[in-house]
């Protein structure tokens, strides 16, 4: 099953039982659906919208709808058109937080990561969203972690941002089991090692275990986290886990400058002793903003040699 | 004259008097917060405040001191807010550029031009899931109908075929600059008719006309299931004169926020004698003289209650 295809199924379920909910977005109920991501949705009592191009109207209508009491899920085709919306994820959320609304609000876009989109249309930065606002936002990868996030955060009292990757919906949905999970989401664990600790940011599991498996085919056995929580949090787990490996790769393919990986290594450097860490990241170049393949290029043989060097 | 139109003057005088108040207070520096006086727009204010219904909400911009203070009628609370006080309207967590008071059913107020339209329109949309009888009115200004947000308001409060009224209040001004300093014309009656909406011009300040008049729109509003647009032409009163190398003799520049250092007012607290004065305008329905006791029965009340 495609990613979408199953993330479809998991928004349906989740919101086929919920009463006085608005459901609302452009192309969410017509055409390609976003991509198959709305297809076929239903509320039992509420509004399914396909609505104008107005996506700063509609940021500030979902909080509109939270002092109404209303509940409400704004779906996003891409997460860059919510910059037109970031007036009311900052002002207007920053009133709306004080009174603890019963209502939920979730935003739901697509973070654009596929490639070839061109100039305007390449910014993957869930970091800066959350950042500018304190806002809660959550991404999800596979099958498992997507699981475990829209069943808790899809429809609950207050604001967050949920999003997956472009990329990711077209492929098959990634199984990978979970060996340990920060109670909401924040963070997954999927492998357990005692060589190296592999942390992955923004949508960067996928490198991240195929770094893990080369390890692997070397007899070298790594811990792999995911970190699905784009505000800071408490790490103390994944902590623990590096204390004991002592050696640490992040790997992050955001292109944002406001990184939530460095302020997590800022954090690694204070409490861990580590014998050798790398830092995986995007170094911004002049043709990241041209159309082309977005995906993070890792020699992966090098990490590791890097990561093992006496 | 009835009792519901004695009413009415009076609290116009009220919102007059409670507002000079303010302004004495804040020319002493009492406040830290900004506050955007609006000594004009009392007719407005009470005349909205008046045609809304126990189902309607009030979404308002940072000049929202005459309509929260017409809609909980008394002044300590204001004034507390915005000392920042704990015995404040919101316990000193708002100030007074986002002061609101959902008790009296003003839900929201911003202080970014053009924010409330859109926080207001999703709440319009609430009340189709849940409180289908309810008019959301949302006030603006001549300012905030730059924003793309006004555009996009109007378009969706019409889509979705919202109860809903758009109150303009258009004194000409944006910070220190008239519409011709800063923009062209923009004919809102024809925007209006383009997205098929209602729009209705209101001027002179009488208290009685205007509420008559929103009465009508707000039924046609609720019957025609649709937004309503209205300007209403005011003046905001509180001027001061810009003075520098290109303006040797002082350039006019209408009051925006803070104290109105000039503005001194007589027993009968009367700013100008026409009717872009609403307490001016009260005088077609009052004799003088009469106004003039009520004002000072009022000053002695809110003198009382702020003691």
């Amino acid at each position: 099953m495609k990613y979408v295809q199953y993330l479809n199924s998991l928004i349906k379920e989740q919101l086929g039982s919920q009463s006085d909910i608005v459901i609302y977005g452009q192309n969410i109920d017509a055409g390609s659906s976003l991509s198959g991501l709305t297809r076929g949705l239903s509320v039992k009592k509420g509004l399914i919208i396909n609505t104008q191009n107005s996506e700063n109207l509609l940021v500030g209508a979902g909080f509109g709808l939270m002092l109404n009491n209303v509940s409400s899920v704004f779906f996003m085709k891409q997460m860059d058109f919510l910059l037109l919306g970031i007036d009311h994820l900052v002002n207007t959320y920053n009133i709306i937080r004080q009174s603890n609304p019963k209502a939920s609000f979730t935003i739901f876009p697509v973070t654009v990561d596929s490639g070839f989109e061109g100039p305007q249309s390449s910014l993957n930065n869930f970091d800066d969203f959350c950042s500018i606002a304190g806002v809660d936002g959550y991404s999800f990868t596979n099958k498992n972690d997507a699981k475990v996030i829209i069943s808790n955060h899809l429809v609950k009292p207050g604001f967050r941002i949920l999003s997956t990757g472009q990329r990711l919906l077209r492929e098959s949905t990634l199984e990978l089991n979970i060996l340990h999970q920060e109670a909401s989401g924040k963070y997954f664990q999927y492998k357990k090692g005692s060589d190296a600790t592999i942390v992955c940011f923004n949508q960067a599991l996928q490198y991240g275990l195929e770094l893990s498996n080369l390890m692997q085919e070397k007899s070298i056995s790594s811990s792999l986290f995911s970190i699905n929580f784009h505000l800071q949090a408490s790490y103390q787990f994944i902590f623990e886990d590096i204390n004991f490996t002592k050696r640490l790769i992040i790997i992050d393919d955001s292109k944002s400058k406001n990184r939530l990986s460095d302020k997590f290594l800022s954090e690694v450097l204070g409490i861990c002793k580590l014998r050798r860490y790398k830092m995986v990241t995007r170094q911004i170049q002049v043709d990241d903003y041209f159309p082309r393949k977005d995906d993070l290029e890792i020699e992966y043989n090098d990490i590791i040699s890097d990561i093992f060097k006496s | 004259m009835n009792d519901k139109k004695l009413k009415i003057i009076k609290k116009i005088i009220w919102l007059r008097l409670a507002q000079v108040i303010v302004n004495n207070r804040y020319k002493k520096g009492d406040f830290d917060v900004p506050i955007h006086l609006a000594m004009g727009h009392e007719s407005i204010a009470v005349a909205i405040d008046s045609v809304m219904r126990e189902t309607d909400c009030l979404f308002l911009t940072h000049r929202n001191i005459h309509y929260n203070l017409a809609r909980i009628e008394t002044l300590k609370e204001e004034l507390d807010e915005y000392y920042l006080r704990f015995t404040g309207l919101s316990k000193g967590s708002l100030g007074s550029m986002n002061l609101s008071n959902p008790d009296k059913n003003i839900i929201y107020s911003s202080s970014i031009l053009g924010n409330n339209l859109a926080v207001g329109s999703g709440f319009a949309l609430g009340n189709k899931v849940k409180n289908p009888n309810g008019v959301v009115f949302i006030v603006t200004g001549d300012g905030a109908i730059e924003e793309g947000a006004f555009y996009e308001s109007l378009l969706f409060l019409k889509s979705n075929k919202l109860p809903s009224i758009i109150i303009i209040e258009n004194n000409e001004w944006s910070l220190g600059t008239k519409i011709e300093e800063r923009r062209s014309n923009i004919d809102l009656k024809k925007l209006a008719s383009s997205l098929e909406i209602e729009y209705s011009f209101l001027e002179k300040n009488d208290p009685f006309e205007y509420a008559n008049q929103i009465e009508l729109l707000r039924s046609n509003a609720v019957l025609n299931r649709s937004p309503v647009l209205i300007e209403v032409k005011l003046t905001t009163f509180g001027f001061w004169y810009l003075k520098n190398q290109d303006f040797p003799d002082g350039k006019f520049i209408n009051y925006h926020a803070g104290p109105a250092p000039e503005l001194k007012v007589d027993e009968y607290p009367v700013i100008k004698s026409s009717n872009e004065d609403p307490l001016y305008v009260l005088t077609k329905y009052h004799p003088w003289e009469s106004l003039k006791e009520i004002a000072i029965d009022l000053q002695e009340q809110l003198l009382t209650e702020i003691s």
